[in-house]
């Protein structure tokens, strides 16, 4: 039998930087071996989620979503597009049967609070500030905004952190006011976000006010760190999830829900 | 996977890559698209639309370096169709004897995904084809309003949209020869100019502009994009046949 991993992710038809993290991640996983084939697929590009399993070769292919939160498209699009029942699908593939396994997004595991660590630090924190989670959220569906406060809270349970604290771009508590929401003079604002695209580039330094990659403000400063999901680390948090998909039963209640 | 369900595969993804591997090993297909594919001495070589340039941009045999460089057309515009008629000229990459057919067929999937696989079935009769009516009955959210388009509206999209890209849609029935690269299903950017064309006709279509090769290629709600005016004019310009 030969095993597949394939990258799904949303993708743009305006913004050619969109996907290029899924590209990266796979070339990490190419460069690590561990599977028989690495592929990648796009809602917004191609190839497209409908297609892709039409070029997989391998006999048992688990598809991993590149999204942060639980909601429309991984519960609706992709499985539709990708005509998967759940996360095991026995489904006809030219010539044969195949296995399709469909795992959580990478923004509901675990061990992404390790991937939230590094890129605080990487920032410039050392601990002794407040880290903001920065989600999107949306006032549309609350569903999405509760990955984000489980990974602050992830983060919260490691200790390394003074304060750890949750904002969104698009709900209460909006980051707009982030200096009202701690009493720390340093702050480091995590944003977990899949791509630098044009929310990370450009909306959120632009609401932060940012000079560069800081703001500072009356002896306070915050820090901007890079998206989440650009990460190298995140190769890690997919082969997680790979390994999880192979065996389910190997999944622990704190691992991916 | 059990023992029940394994069944000997008649044609697979790898069946199509290796048919046309050794079609290019022998150095019988000779074109994808807009590529060119050459069997040379040493190696293959890979190479986009020709040019006046006297002689084509050397980029190394590599998936990621490709990708990157055909994804924007001549004019440093993102190219979101990989089939769109804009494929930038002017390069070629050689690939190595030793490094084997198989990462021309990469180069070439790596330009216009799936083609390979698409084309072999396709000529095997063995392409699974979805049709306009099915993809579009299938959106939701911001794209469900795309079902209600009308039959016009369709045939409009399909012909602006696919006439401006190498792929044969065979989901409309067109027959492609046998160097053409069969589209199985109408793509995502097809659907997208489906729901800008339903919200016309739902909230009257909106007045013709002067096409501006300056807007995003699929930016089709901007006035200028040239597939949003080349739809106006095709759907709405155009007295219709009765």
């Amino acid at each position: 039998m030969t095993r597949g991993v394939l990258l799904v992710g949303h993708g743009s038809h305006l913004n050619a930087d969109s996907s290029r993290p899924v590209y990266d991640h796979a070339r990490r996983l190419r460069e690590r071996g561990a599977y028989d084939e690495v592929r990648v697929a796009f809602w917004k590009e191609e190839p497209s989620l409908s297609r892709a399993l039409d070029g997989c070769e391998a006999d048992d292919v688990t598809v991993v979503p590149i999204f942060m939160s639980t909601g429309y498209f991984t519960e609706q699009v992709i499985p539709r597009e990708m005509q998967l029942d759940g996360p095991i699908t026995v489904r006809t593939a030219p010539g044969g049967p195949r296995t399709v396994r469909y795992t959580p997004p990478i923004g509901v595991h675990h061990s992404l609070a390790q991937v939230i660590l590094q890129r605080a630090w990487e920032a410039g924190a050392t601990g002794s500030e407040a880290l903001f989670v920065l989600g999107h959220g949306t006032p549309r569906n609350r569903n999405s905004e509760r990955n984000i406060y489980e990974q602050a809270e992830r983060v919260r349970e490691t200790g390394r952190f003074a304060e750890v604290a949750t904002v969104f771009l698009d709900q209460e508590p909006n980051m707009s006011r982030i200096f009202e929401l701690t009493e720390h003079d340093e702050i480091v604002v995590v944003p977990l976000f899949t791509a630098d695209g044009w929310h990370v580039e450009q909306t959120i330094p632009e609401d932060l006010a940012l000079d560069g990659r800081q703001r500072t403000e009356q002896q306070r400063r915050l820090r901007y760190a890079s998206a989440v999901g650009t990460h190298p680390g995140v190769a890690d948090v997919i082969e997680e999830l790979v390994r999880e998909a192979w065996a389910p039963s190997l999944a622990l209640p704190g691992g991916a829900r | 996977m059990s023992d029940s369900l394994s069944v000997e595969r008649e044609h697979t993804p790898a069946d199509a890559r290796r048919n046309s591997i050794e079609l290019l090993a022998r150095g019988e297909r000779s074109t994808f698209g807009q590529l060119s594919v050459a069997r040379e001495p040493d190696g293959w070589r890979v190479a986009g639309p020709a040019t006046d340039a006297h002689s084509a941009t050397d980029l190394p045999a590599d998936a990621d370096t490709v990708r990157a460089h055909v994804r924007f057309d001549e004019s440093g515009r993102y190219r979101p169709l990989t089939g769109a008629l804009t494929l930038p000229g002017g390069w070629a990459c050689c690939v190595d004897e030793s490094s084997g057919p198989a990462l021309a067929v990469e180069i070439i999937e790596t330009v216009y995904p799936l083609a390979v696989h698409h084309r072999d079935a396709w000529q095997r009769g063995d392409l699974p084809v979805i049709p306009l009516d099915d993809v579009l009955s299938r959106q939701s959210g911001r794209y469900g309003i795309a079902g209600q388009l009308s039959e016009q509206g369709r045939s409009a999209a399909g012909e602006v949209l696919c006439g401006r890209c190498v792929r044969v849609p065979v989901w409309r029935g067109d027959r492609p020869d046998r160097e053409a690269i069969p589209c199985p299903e109408p793509c995502g950017v097809l659907v997208s100019l489906c729901r800008e064309a339903a919200v016309w006709e739902s909230e009257g279509a909106p007045e013709p502009a002067a096409p501006d090769s300056a807007v995003a290629w699929a930016a089709f709600e901007e006035p200028g994009n040239e597939v949003r005016e080349a739809y106006l004019a095709a759907r709405y310009t155009i007295p219709e046949v009765s």
